[in-house]
């Protein structure tokens, strides 16, 4: 659905520089701190940047040449961007219902009613949620096969990301086999809603993984310095001295727990993995 | 194109107390004031006011949202221009109406069939504005285009002022083209102005395009 291959984009001193690639029907997620590069990988596939280098094609299209009826099979929801806030939803919908052939009206509408998105009110005196919440209806509201989120729940209480979560999943209940990308960095929106996750650092990505072979095989191992010292390091993948001796990130748990039993063990998850991988040493 | 159209419609229509204030001043201007005045003034300002959605579009990095819907960047451009177009032959109209009324209530004896090719040239002529400011408001944004603008005007102005001095008497070109003008009939004059117009809407059209295309979000 979405191939990156090997898309580079230099901003001053930040230079970008990833592969990655949505396959239909498939959740994706992009992880990474502030400023590691999520939103402009999101913009170059939605053609908003021009690549200094590489390719970028959504559906087999080059994503800065999409047209407009390729674009109505997209839905997507930008973090600090969307309609002007001077309209009102009533507006939005009248101007959805001439942009997209295939808009869904009462979709749209029911779901204003149930997230309480007020018709007559301007978006500028909506909330933060209330606006996070008509971005993503927006992008879902007229069956697009691929849904691009930039960041849906940043900024929200976990009602409001809750409300945008479910909307999510009872999209992919409906619409199989659509694909969606989003980037976020709160961990548990992306675990109970990805299938795969890529780890974005300094414009680089430094681990592309299942998120079940997160879930399951990552883990922090807390070990004291002896133990540090006799420990097989062949699947260590960072370490961080603290005061007590060596927190360890592996994606071998089992072999941890099966060949040194002594040692604390916790079930990794992404926290760890931007935590451990973007700043460890 | 129609769900452009319908957002710029609906964002001009969020200013209908300031559109209305304007369309009242337009009407006393209107009965009260002799001429084409009223024409010219609703036809401007229905440009100004069209060529403003840019801001809006603009404002809040809206932009970046507008360009994944489901249009490319030349049919945005499109629009623009029609919809300056659709707004200041609306305006034109409307304008036309009152001035007709106008001179019928003040009995001027002004017969509209003689007034009318006069008119009609207000709209091609006023359209070039739009031609001018969305360019400028694509490339510099809506707060530096004005300033750009305004160094424009000043720049015409020095100009003018300077051929006035060069070009005097006989010598003035300007005279030999306005005494041609006077011999040709009205009906020639418009459609040569209108052609001209076009052509410089297209220019302008053309610039606006690459402009847009070389724009990142």
């Amino acid at each position: 659905m979405v191939k990156v291959d090997n898309l580079v984009k230099n901003y001053g001193d930040f230079r970008m520089n990833i592969s990655l690639e949505v396959p239909d029907g498939h959740v994706t997620g992009i992880v990474g701190k502030n400023g590691a590069g999520k939103t402009t990988a999101i913009k170059a596939i939605l053609g908003l940047i021009r690549p200094d280098g590489g390719h970028v094609t959504v559906k087999g299209q080059e994503a800065s040449k999409l047209t407009g009826a390729q674009k109505s099979q997209i839905g997507a929801a930008l973090s600090d961007s969307g309609f002007s806030s001077y309209l009102r939803v009533k507006d939005v919908i009248c101007i959805l219902r001439k942009m997209y052939p295939q808009f869904d009206e009462s979709f749209f509408r029911t779901n204003c009613e149930k997230q309480g998105l007020p018709l007559d009110k301007r978006i500028q005196d909506f909330s933060t949620g209330m606006r996070a919440k008509l971005r993503v209806l927006t992008a879902i509201s007229h069956r697009a096969d691929l849904l691009i989120m930039d960041e849906p729940t940043a900024g929200l209480d976990i009602e409001a990301r809750n409300d945008i979560l479910d909307l999510l999943r009872q999209y992919l209940l409906v619409n199989e086999n659509c694909s969606i990308l989003l980037t976020s960095h709160i961990s548990s929106d992306l675990e109970g809603l990805c299938d795969d996750i890529y780890l974005i650092h300094e414009g680089r990505i430094l681990l592309h993984e299942d998120t079940d072979t997160i879930l399951s095989s990552y883990a922090i191992l807390k070990i004291s310095e002896d133990t540090y010292e006799k420990l097989d390091k062949s699947y260590i993948l960072s370490t961080k001295k603290e005061p007590f001796g060596y927190v360890c990130f592996t994606d071998e748990k089992q072999f941890y727990a099966e060949n040194y039993p002594g040692i604390v063990i916790e079930n990794g998850n992404i926290d760890d993995l931007i935590l451990m991988l973007t700043g460890g040493k | 194109m129609r769900g452009l159209i319908e957002k710029d419609l609906r964002l001009t229509l969020t200013r209908k107390q300031t559109l209305l204030i304007f369309f009242v001043m337009a009407l006393i201007m209107g009965v009260s004031m002799d001429g084409a005045f009223i024409v010219g003034y609703l036809t401007i300002l229905a440009t100004i006011v069209a060529v403003g959605t840019i801001s809006y579009d603009e404002f809040d990095n809206g932009f970046t949202f507008l360009m994944t819907l489901p249009f490319d960047r030349k049919t945005y451009i499109r629009e623009k221009y029609l919809f300056c177009f659709l707004m200041a032959a609306a305006a034109w109209c409307v304008g036309t109406v009152l001035c007709f009324i106008g001179n019928i209530v003040r009995r001027s004896g002004v017969s509209m069939i003689d007034e009318l090719p006069m008119l009609a040239a207000l709209l091609p002529v006023l359209y070039l504005s739009a031609a001018v400011m969305i360019p400028l408001q694509l490339k510099y944004g809506s707060e530096k285009s004005k300033t750009v603008l305004f160094l424009l005007f000043g720049a015409i102005a020095v100009l003018l002022f300077w051929a006035k001095n060069i070009f005097s008497g006989t010598n003035n070109p300007f005279m030999q083209l306005a005494k041609t003008l006077d011999g040709m009939s009205p009906a020639v004059v418009l459609l040569t102005l209108t052609g001209v117009c076009a052509l410089a809407a297209y220019a302008s059209y053309l610039w606006s395009t690459r402009i847009m295309e070389k724009k990142e979000f």
